[in-house]
């Protein structure tokens, strides 16, 4: 009896509150960075002076009106990524389970594009839209899941996730090519970038963040048991049906709005859970907590890294996430923890 | 169909690792010309990677494989498959595969660079499947024989290469009864053609019964090595296996039988 | 043995090529029939069909010809070095290396070697790459394919950087390579291209029994005689190389080396690795992609590669998604 339970309660005594500390301080730094460097003939330390309330006006504007936003864009973004991937992975049990790799982010932006190109305009619109290519997206992968003998071999997901981004991404160029007015538009939508995008998409988005959040609360504790297994979560109660209809949903919320404010941005969904996991242990509800600091971190850091490493030009956020996302998907494969390999 | 040319295989004080970890060190071995040796030993004792290590497919980390003399590594692989063929474990064949398809492969180590399939060629596929009995399966795909029957169709396959040599890797191991006894049979009669040939077993009674020269092997070492009505005791049980059982002899064939295998007190 | 299925199966799929040519020389803004197509191939039309002909569009549908062979040669011989029908050169991020590196090229960033042989030593750090990631598994295995997504994913983000640093000209000079297309080629490449194929063909086809028995396990394929390593360096060379040479023409239209393989497989005896009727398959897929990308919306055109990601792409979802996996290793 003593044996069976020690595994638990070493997980248990698992120290959580120190990574998670640590995660948020680590946040503040790289919000800071974010307001003192970046775009703007401002330099660090007159930003700084203006953040102390004596810097120059112009400073100030800088730091307010343009770095600001932008900041917060990208916090929001990178919440909503690291938590969809946190409940996908979880949901499907497949490390790799990534809304970007598995095909959710280009759905979206594929319905971005095609709202787009039939005359959409507003950012409240293309956020409805984003959240519904996303929403199709899921439900995709998630009768991918229920397909036998596909649901635990995460490669094979991987693979078919990733020649459906290869065919929406297809599809996208293609109504590219048809309207060259709307190119220009679906490229600024598309490629995955923080830069520049109104708050009025923010405003739009965070009524659907708010309620994602609040599904998260009510779905957390039952997604802990399926962890389980299904019988055992049917055992202490739990409705996996309802469950999974309701995880899907709030993937669906997280990404299309990531989607709507930052463009599909692959890998965040991946990196993210990952780090937190290897804090949190196998309790998702410890993962999804950490995922609160760690996500923000990752996307905003990205985005100043993106801003500093090419500067005076700006290397677009996507391609950055990139470069980080692949060696992490490497590092997943190669510890060969999957079942399948 | 019988062999004119025979050929000797030997060991030369051969180490065998798996990375850095050593498998068998120091090991020689003559397979006896013209006899069925059959390898022994409990699981993990080396014996797979030593008829590996033998038919040139596992790199030695020492000493040397002499086939005819010959250092194996160093003679051109096909030189090799013509004069020894190897029947490796848990094999898999492209989908839809005929029996036919599959002992027609045998051949390649006969056909030059880009030369067609001659009339030696087609002799040696009809010996081969006559003398594995495939006859009436040639034009079936494997994947929809039985485990005897698909087994039977790689022994062809290493029949058609007509060597004086064939290795085999467990050649019953998914097996059952019936089977076992059909493969082990065919071996037989390849031996009687003149064939030299080495098999790892992992069941002993099968081996005594049908082997005559027994290679024992524990933890990468030959511990005994001879005919098996000789060299198989209830000592030398004990030492492989730990377990203790008495010794009789079959009425019918006079092989060592093992009966009352049990666990030590 | 000569076998007759096989050589059938060849000579459908050479006569089928013929056609899509054929087709492909003739339809375009100006339709030229098929019989004066013919006459202006053997040199006795009129001045304008002449032009339209041999000076318009024989060098693309050479081109495409000849990208579409190399790549399903590229494609069948890696699943068969790999025994995994999903190791082709588009999936394990061979194409996406090999067209950052020609995109390197043309917009003049680090190097200012020829398309050709950027194309190519993108190819070849690309599999090196998947190959020490995949580590002992080798290429057995999903490990090297997602090692493949991975740097994938890497090449297409370098793209992209280079792309949007430089002036809107270079990069919109470099653009076709991204989504695959004809219209990217030069002379020059194409010219490569060809003496690339033609020799790699011929070394394929005094491997080919070799290659064969590859389709075992390893075990196996030693026991019949066959040199497992210089084999395998000579395969995989050899499938870098021709990808590395027709990206430099096309750009990443990595689904023909998947699917060509596929039908021809398909239709030949199991047993023997179809390269030559891969070839001519992965050639016609080529004409007639190209085909329908000039003339479903024209005058828009649409690239290469963006039809056959849409026709491929549900195919190789089909394949992934269905409900068998044994077939697929």
């Amino acid at each position: 009896m003593l044996n069976a339970l020690s595994p638990t309660s070493v997980v248990a005594s698992r120290a959580f509150f120190p990574p998670l500390l640590a995660a948020g301080f680590l946040l503040l730094l790289v919000v800071l960075a974010s307001l003192l460097y970046g775009a703007g003939p401002v330099s660090a330390r007159d930003a700084m002076a203006a953040l102390m309330a004596n810097g120059t006006e112009e400073a100030w504007f800088v730091v307010t009106e343009l770095r600001l936003p932008r900041t917060i864009i990208a916090l929001v973004t990178g919440l909503a990524l690291g938590l969809a991937g946190a409940l996908l992975q979880s949901m499907t049990r497949n490390p790799l389970a990534e809304p970007g790799l598995l095909g959710v982010s280009a759905g979206s932006g594929f319905a971005v594009a095609l709202a787009i190109l039939l005359g959409a305009t507003t950012a409240t619109l293309t956020t409805l839209v984003a959240q519904l290519g996303a929403l199709a997206g899921c439900a995709l992968v998630i009768a991918a899941t229920r397909v036998q003998g596909l649901g635990n071999d995460p490669v094979r997901l991987v693979l078919a996730g990733a020649t459906l981004t290869g065919l929406l991404l297809a599809l996208t160029s293609m109504l590219m090519l048809m309207d060259q007015r709307a190119a220009d538009e679906i490229r600024f939508w598309i490629t995955g970038s923080v830069a520049g995008k109104p708050l009025s998409i923010l405003w739009a988005t965070l009524p659907s963040i708010t309620l994602a959040l609040v599904l998260i609360a009510i779905a957390a504790r039952p997604l802990a048991a399926m962890a389980l297994g299904e019988k055992a979560a049917v055992g202490l109660g739990h409705h996996p049906g309802r469950i999974r209809f309701l995880i899907t949903f709030t993937v669906a919320l997280l990404v299309g709005s990531a989607t709507a404010l930052a463009g599909p941005l692959i890998f965040v969904g991946l990196v993210v859970p990952f780090i937190a996991r290897a804090f949190s242990g196998p309790d998702i509800r410890k993962t999804l907590w950490l995922c609160v600091p760690v996500g923000p971190a990752v996307v905003l850091g990205a985005d100043v890294v993106s801003r500093l490493i090419a500067a005076p030009a700006e290397m677009p956020l996507g391609v950055i996430t990139a470069l980080i996302g692949a060696p992490v998907l490497l590092a997943i494969v190669r510890a060969g923890r999957m079942p399948s390999l | 169909m019988s062999l004119t040319e025979t050929s000797t295989l030997m060991a030369e004080y051969i180490t065998l690792a798996h990375r850095q970890f050593i498998v068998a060190e120091n090991l020689s071995l003559r397979l006896p010309p013209g006899k069925v040796t059959a390898i022994v030993g409990p699981n993990g004792c080396g014996k797979s990677t030593l008829l590996n290590g033998l038919a040139r497919i596992h790199a030695l980390r020492d000493g040397s494989v002499l086939l005819d003399g010959k250092d194996i590594h160093r003679l051109p692989s096909k030189e090799v498959a013509r004069k020894l063929a190897l029947l490796p474990q848990d094999n898999t064949a492209p989908e839809g595969l005929t029996v036919a398809d599959l002992v027609r492969f045998g051949r390649q180590p006969h056909q030059g660079w880009m030369a067609q399939w001659s009339k030696e060629d087609q002799q040696a596929f009809d010996q081969a499947i006559q003398a594995a009995d495939v006859a009436e399966l040639a034009g079936r795909a494997l994947d929809t024989l039985s485990g005897g029957q698909r087994q039977r169709a790689w022994i062809a396959m290493a029949v058609a290469q007509q060597t004086p040599l064939l290795l085999l890797d467990e050649p019953t191991s998914a097996l059952d009864l019936g089977h076992q006894i059909e493969v082990f049979e065919l071996i037989r009669a390849l031996s009687g053609q003149g064939k030299t040939i080495a098999m790892v077993v992992h069941d002993l009674a099968s081996a005594c019964r049908y082997a005559d020269h027994m290679v024992a092997m524990k933890n990468g070492t030959i511990i005994e090595e001879g005919a098996p009505a000789e060299i198989v005791s209830p000592e030398l049980v004990q030492e492989l296996y730990g377990v203790s059982c008495d010794l009789i002899h079959d009425p019918a064939t006079g092989s060592p039988l093992l009966v009352n295998v049990r666990r030590n007190r | 043995m000569p076998d007759k299925r096989n050589a059938l199966v060849n000579t459908t799929l050479l006569g089928l090529l013929i056609l899509a040519t054929i087709i492909s020389l003739a339809t375009g803004t100006v339709q030229v029939s098929l019989l004066d197509t013919l006459r202006a191939l053997a040199g006795n039309a009129d001045p304008m069909t002449d032009f339209v002909i041999n000076e318009l569009r024989l060098s693309r549908v050479i081109a495409g010809l000849l990208s579409g062979a190399a790549l399903a040669m590229a494609g069948c011989l890696m699943q068969t070095l790999a025994r995994n029908r999903l190791a082709t050169p588009g999936i394990i991020g061979i194409d996406n290396a090999a067209t950052a590196f020609a995109v390197a090229s043309v917009v003049g960033v680090g190097l200012s070697l020829a398309p050709s042989a950027m194309a190519l030593a993108g190819a070849a750090a690309a599999t090196a790459i998947a190959f020490g990631l995949a580590g002992a598994n080798g290429t057995r295995g999903y490990r090297f394919i997602v090692a493949g997504i991975g740097i994938g994913a890497i090449a297409g983000a370098v793209t992209q950087v280079m792309l949007s640093r430089v002036a809107i000209d270079a990069a919109n000079a470099a653009y076709p390579w991204t989504v695959g297309s004809l219209n990217a080629r030069s002379g020059q490449s194409v010219l490569v291209l060809g003496m690339g194929l033609t020799a790699g063909y011929l070394v394929l086809m005094s491997l080919s029994r070799a290659l064969n028995t590859l389709q075992f396990t390893d075990a196996v394929a030693i026991a019949l005689g066959t040199r497992l390593k210089a084999t395998r360096i000579i395969g995989l060379g050899l499938a870098v190389m021709l990808t590395g040479l027709a990206v430099s023409v096309c750009g990443p239209v990595g689904l023909i080396a998947l699917l060509a393989p596929e039908l021809a497989r398909a239709l030949y005896r199991p047993g023997k690795v179809p390269l030559t009727a891969a070839a001519l398959t992965g050639a016609s897929f080529m004409l007639i992609a190209d085909l329908l990308g000039r003339t479903l919306f024209a005058p828009l055109e649409i690239p290469v590669g963006i039809i056959t990601a849409i026709v491929g792409s549900p195919y190789l979802l089909w394949i992934l998604l269905k409900p068998s996996p044994r077939s697929l290793t």
